[in-house]
């Protein structure tokens, strides 16, 4: 073919330039090195990927995939995952243009080193007469063989492989083998032209019966014998049976060998519904093939997550939704009992539920360790064979790597990790240990997996408590999530993001420091959870929630970002808090007080109509149209008699029922609804209702508990402390926005230690100092609040205490100090209290100054607060004024409203802005939680997020 | 819309537009005020007695007498001075006011009773856009004290319902 020119091949970059052409339809890289040009195959010879697209270092290309390395001169594979090279290209520059011809290899200055082949060692001929036994004949048996041979040894290679075929990986089986992509031939990591020529004895077909450390001898399952001076135990592991009747049926597919992947493809391409028993990675991949093959698949995991084993809850949680969005019907927590024949396919039983039909079923449940024969021989077995980091069993000459292996990994842990990086690593140590070349396994254990679409990577051993920052996807790839013990880093796993796992391999290894990691980490990032569970996905995936969020080893001190950022953990809420058994705020009696009257109100973010009807009962109903969904009543507050959908008008009485369709039975006898259609089966969901002292509040549990026992007898005194029989008036309303999440405004107000901190009016005018007589009182769920305080003379400040209130200052005067009189009006002891009462409903009474606030969340990021401030019927003018200019202390352009708001956005500025941690709620550790009698304290916080992880479900 | 000058011409008239230029400059230099951050020279546009209320449409139009800001007297519009410039804890932010569509509505007595559209904008130091945090209309009496054209009443009927997170100075 000759010599082609390269265009722009010259104009690369100096340093580290490549780019990718094509020559006759082949994928061509070129590099350029100061003024040396080299040429290669562009793909990557371990998965499809282009080499174009890695980084070029130290006369190496690093493949963006896998990380796979190949020498650009030589094309020789360096190692780890690949061992297979690419082919080289002879380079010319004539006149200033790039030349490669496809039909030589590249030639080499020194030409020590032929690309294509591994390398004969030059003395093999002069064996040293020692013979090293190899058992088994996957990825760590041909790693060990060909590590032997790099490690100069000369001696016998004598390999035993229990299956037919040569040694093969098996990543590719539950992936491009599958799908038909790949041949089982392509999985060949010692293929015949490389047994000979690393002079390997192997023998296939054939399996160790017996170990004999004592006379060093092997009994082979032919019942022929082998002696030798070390061997390695490399038989891996089988899969872990399935111990119910039936898993023996000709459907039931399990995934360990080549024969097993060509069984299993046979069968997926017939199509049809497959049923994948565990939710490991193996169960994983396969059900991304079988989705791919066009197979409808239900994945069933008898734990409450996926991959709960291997993977961080967080990553688990991101596999559930890539695998459902692939249209995988997830199934965690269900175990299956029995499988029987049935027709053609076959039914599974499952514990809790209706019986499952599949014409094909995959059992991947883990597997074991094939470490029988070393037991048998006395070995010491943990799980798995023991072995030290240099791949030494507790037995003289005896090693072992791979999946059989356990190992001692950092802390002494004593892990049997099954990845193919563990078996690639684990038998080069154990391999270059045992021809003489002490090497430790001590590199930073790493896995991949590809499925769905997505790649992902892992490296470390994050445990589950581990805690993590998660950066979000950006044009550099997807997201990361990075996991800490609170100290130091301690596993990365990355989605479609190479380049961070390439950079975080240090990092791992070096087990970094938080703090350090955060400055790598410095380009801002919104780690506030992912934003990218799509909403149909939640409902689904949070069924157990205490498996995706585990809560800080802290406990109740610590509560992590994602309660506050997260939209899953919001839904939840939504679900679980405002739509379960509270009762929520919806207004005011005195808003409707005639029949017809109606305000628009909110239950959590769901809109809804408080209507009274001509019984004068109080209604609320969700203002939804049941046609159309319109929300269909668009004033804040009116009076009518009935409500209209304006879009078809469909129109609803004042207790919420569908009573009128228009062209109901059609016209001239076409059309219309259905004649069995049952108007009063169609109206809008209505709310369970109660009223206290003039407040209404609604459930969608329509078998609540009384409110006063909701409210328990504490916070029932407190409120009827405020709500004392007096009809209330209502003299207006402020509305704002919050850009923070709606739990901050209940802990505001459960934090005391704030008040005389922030609030330096408060303070500098006496009205609240750290030495008022004050309490901060919890119910006994710990969900509803009141700070309490009584109103002391600024003057009596002790110094003391002044020392204590940064605020405080004796300087300050008002002109107009009348605005802070307190009237007691009240019969309690407190002159100000602050309730919250879950979920959403903040009564204020700051002296003389009144009002309810209503929480309506939007998101975990915002929500909107309603102000309703009111007085009593029959107040005199005076006193509705003294109420109105005291009002300056509160809502979003009050004296201590204002700084309320913005220190409440800074908080969730903090948790968006920057990397994601915990709040610190150390605060009074004398009271764990609960009612405080000092106002240092955050026991009243710690009360409610206890309440708030039991209601979630959130260990 | 005026009342007793709706020929709006001959000598009358000019003193019409002699007055409404005085509230244009008045309120130039109140805005000016106020987007410096000059809050005590704020006070001094308002007479000792005056009333100073900001509140929503919602209010107003219900009569609804509640405000975001509701001061009776200058001592009150001093002491929101003192407490924003000296005790307040916000996030940094510039404020810009721009007021159009000034009229005299009618005048009674000494008192002259006029109005505006204002709006509000606002730029916070972390955001590269100004947010336009209120519009509406001032409803104002005004009176000259010793010459001096003083508020006696200023009320800011603001027309967005839902204000974004806080409002630090007057309007």
């Amino acid at each position: 073919m000759g010599w082609t020119l390269v265009e722009g091949a010259t104009e690369l970059p100096a340093d580290h330039g490549v780019m990718a052409v094509s020559i006759s339809g082949e994928r061509v890289a070129v590099f350029r090195v100061q003024d040396e040009y080299f040429a290669t195959g562009n793909v990557c010879t371990h998965q499809f990927a282009l080499l174009n697209d890695g980084f070029v270092e130290d006369g190496c290309v690093e493949c963006p995939l896998h990380q796979g390395r190949f020498d650009i001169r030589t094309g020789k594979a360096m190692g780890s995952p690949v061992t297979e090279d690419i082919p080289t290209y002879a380079t010319k520059v004539e006149d200033g243009q790039l030349y490669v011809d496809l039909d030589r290899q590249a030639e080499l200055a020194d030409t020590q080193s032929v690309a294509l082949e591994d390398k004969p060692s030059a003395d093999l001929e002069k064996s040293d007469g020692r013979r090293f036994v190899i058992l088994g004949g996957g990825q760590a048996a041909a790693c060990a063989a060909r590590g032997l041979r790099d490690a100069n040894f000369t001696g016998e290679i004598v390999l035993i492989a229990d299956e037919l075929e040569l040694p093969y990986e098996r990543p590719p089986l539950s992936k491009d083998v599958l799908l038909g992509t790949a041949s089982t031939q392509e999985a060949t990591v010692l293929d015949r032209q490389a047994v000979e020529t690393l002079k390997i004895d192997l023998r296939c077909g054939l399996s160790a019966v017996q170990l004999n450390t004592g006379t060093r001898t092997i009994t082979l399952s032919d019942q022929s014998t082998v002696e030798y001076d070390s061997v390695l135990i490399a038989t891996g592991a089988r899969p872990r049976p399935l111990p119910i009747p039936g898993a023996d049926l000709p459907q039931v597919h399990e995934l360990r060998t080549g024969e097993d992947a060509i069984s299993l493809k046979r069968a997926l391409k017939r199509g049809g519904q497959v049923a994948i028993i565990g939710g490991g990675f193996i169960g994983m991949e396969v059900a991304s093939a079988a989705r791919k093959l066009g197979c409808e698949v239900t994945l069933l995991e008898a734990e409450g997550r996926l991959c709960a084993r291997a993977l961080h809850p967080r990553a688990a949680r991101y596999l559930h939704e890539i695998a459902e969005a692939s249209g995988v019907e997830v199934r965690t927590g269900t175990r299956v009992s029995a499988i029987e024949p049935h027709g053609s396919v076959v039914q599974l039983n499952l514990a809790d539920s209706e019986p499952l039909l599949a014409d094909t079923v995959v059992v991947g449940i883990g597997v074991v360790p094939n470490c029988e024969l070393a037991e048998a021989a006395g070995i010491t077995i943990r799980n798995g064979i023991l072995v030290d980091r240099f791949g030494r069993t507790s037995a003289n000459n005896v090693f072992a790597a791979g999946d059989v292996a356990t190992w001692p990994g950092s802390n002494n842990a004593q892990l049997r990790l099954e990845s193919w990086h563990n078996a690639q690593e684990q038998a080069l140590s154990a391999a270059k240990t045992m021809a003489g070349i002490e090497t430790a396994y001590d590199t930073v254990p790493w896995f991949w997996s590809d499925q769905f679409g997505h790649n992902i990577q892992m490296l470390g051993l994050p445990t589950p408590s581990d805690e993590f920052y998660v950066q979000p996807a950006s044009q550099d790839g997807g997201e990361v999530i990075y996991l800490h013990d609170g100290e130091r880093l301690s596993g990365v796993v990355a989605f479609d993001n190479t380049a961070a796992i390439r950079k975080a391999r240090i990092w791992v290894s070096q087990r970094l420091e938080v703090s350090t990691l955060l400055g790598f980490l410095k380009t801002a990032s919104d780690s506030a959870g992912d934003t990218r569970v799509s909403p149909e996905n939640r409902r689904k995936l949070m069924n157990n929630p205490a498996q995706y969020y585990v809560w800080p080893e802290k406990g109740l001190r610590r509560i992590p970002d994602w309660v506050y950022t997260d939209p899953a953990i919001y839904q939840l809420e939504v679900d679980k808090i405002f739509h379960g058994s509270t009762w929520n705020y919806v207004g005011l009696e005195a808003e409707i007080p005639e029949a017809g009257d109606f305000i628009r109100s909110n239950v959590g973010p769901t809109p809804v109509v408080v209507s009274r009807d001509e019984d004068g009962e109080i209604n609320v109903f969700l203002n939804r149209c049941s046609h159309r969904a319109a929300e269909f009543c668009r004033e804040l507050r009116g009076n009518n008699k009935e409500f209209v959908c304006p879009y078809h008008q469909w129109t609803y009485d004042l207790k919420g029922n569908l009573s009128g369709i228009p062209f109901r039975r059609g016209v001239g006898g076409k059309g219309g609804l259905p004649s069995n259609f049952i108007a009063s089966d169609h109206s809008p969901q209505k709310l369970a209702v109660t009223t206290r002292g003039g407040v209404i509040f609604a459930s969608f549990d329509l078998n609540m508990e009384p409110l006063e026992d909701y409210l328990g007898p504490r916070i029932t005194e407190e409120f009827d402390a405020t709500f004392n029989g007096r009809k209330l008036k209502v003299l207006g309303y402020y509305r704002n926005t919050l850009p923070g999440n709606w739990k901050l405004y209940h802990e505001n107000l459960k934090d005391p230690y704030h008040a005389t901190l922030l609030h330096t009016f408060l303070v500098s005018f006496g009205l609240l100092v750290a030495g008022n007589e004050a309490e901060m009182i919890c119910d006994e769920t710990g969900r509803h609040g009141v700070m309490a305080s009584a109103k002391s003379d600024a003057g009596k400040v002790s110094e003391e205490d002044s020392k204590e209130m940064r605020a405080y200052n004796a300087e300050l005067k008002l002109k107009a100090p009348e605005m802070l009189d307190f009237e007691d009006e009240f019969d309690s002891r407190w002159s100000v209290t602050m309730m919250t009462l879950w979920p959403n409903l903040i009564v204020q009474r700051e002296m003389n100054t009144l009002g309810v606030r209503q929480i309506v969340p939007n998101g975990p990021n915002e929500f909107v607060m309603n102000w309703t401030m009111f007085g009593f019927e029959g107040d005199t003018d005076e006193q509705q004024r003294h109420r109105l200019r005291q009002g300056n202390l509160m809502g979003p352009a009050g004296f201590l409203g204002m700084e309320d708001n913005e220190a409440m956005k800074f908080v969730q500025d903090g948790m968006k802005h920057s990397l994601a941690g915990e709040h610190l709620i150390e605060m009074d550790p004398n009271t764990e939680a609960g009612t405080a009698d000092t106002l240092i304290s955050e026991a009243a916080i710690r009360a409610m997020y206890k309440y708030w992880r039991k209601e979630l479900g959130i260990g | 819309m005026l009342k007793e000058n709706e020929a709006n011409q001959g000598e009358a008239g000019i003193a019409e537009d002699t007055l409404l230029r005085t509230i244009e400059k008045f309120n130039v230099e109140y805005c000016l005020a106020l987007d410096e951050g000059r809050l005590y020279d704020w006070a001094n546009f308002f007479t000792q007695d005056c009333r100073y209320i900001i509140l929503s449409r919602e209010n107003f139009d219900a009569g609804l007498p509640v405000g975001l800001v509701y001061c009776e007297g200058r001592p009150m519009l001093e002491d929101r001075a003192t407490a924003i410039l000296e005790t307040s804890m916000f996030a940094p932010r510039y404020l810009r006011h721009f007021v159009t569509n000034t009229f005299v509505h009618y005048k009674e007595g000494d008192e002259i009773h006029s109005g505006s559209n204002y709006l509000l904008t606002q730029v916070l130091m972390d955001k590269p856009n100004a947010t336009m945090h209120q519009i509406g209309r001032y409803v104002d009496r005004f009176v000259h004290e010793e010459g001096v054209l003083k508020l006696k009443e200023r009320q800011c009927i603001y027309d967005n319902l839902l204000l974004e997170n806080s409002l630090v100075y007057p309007v």
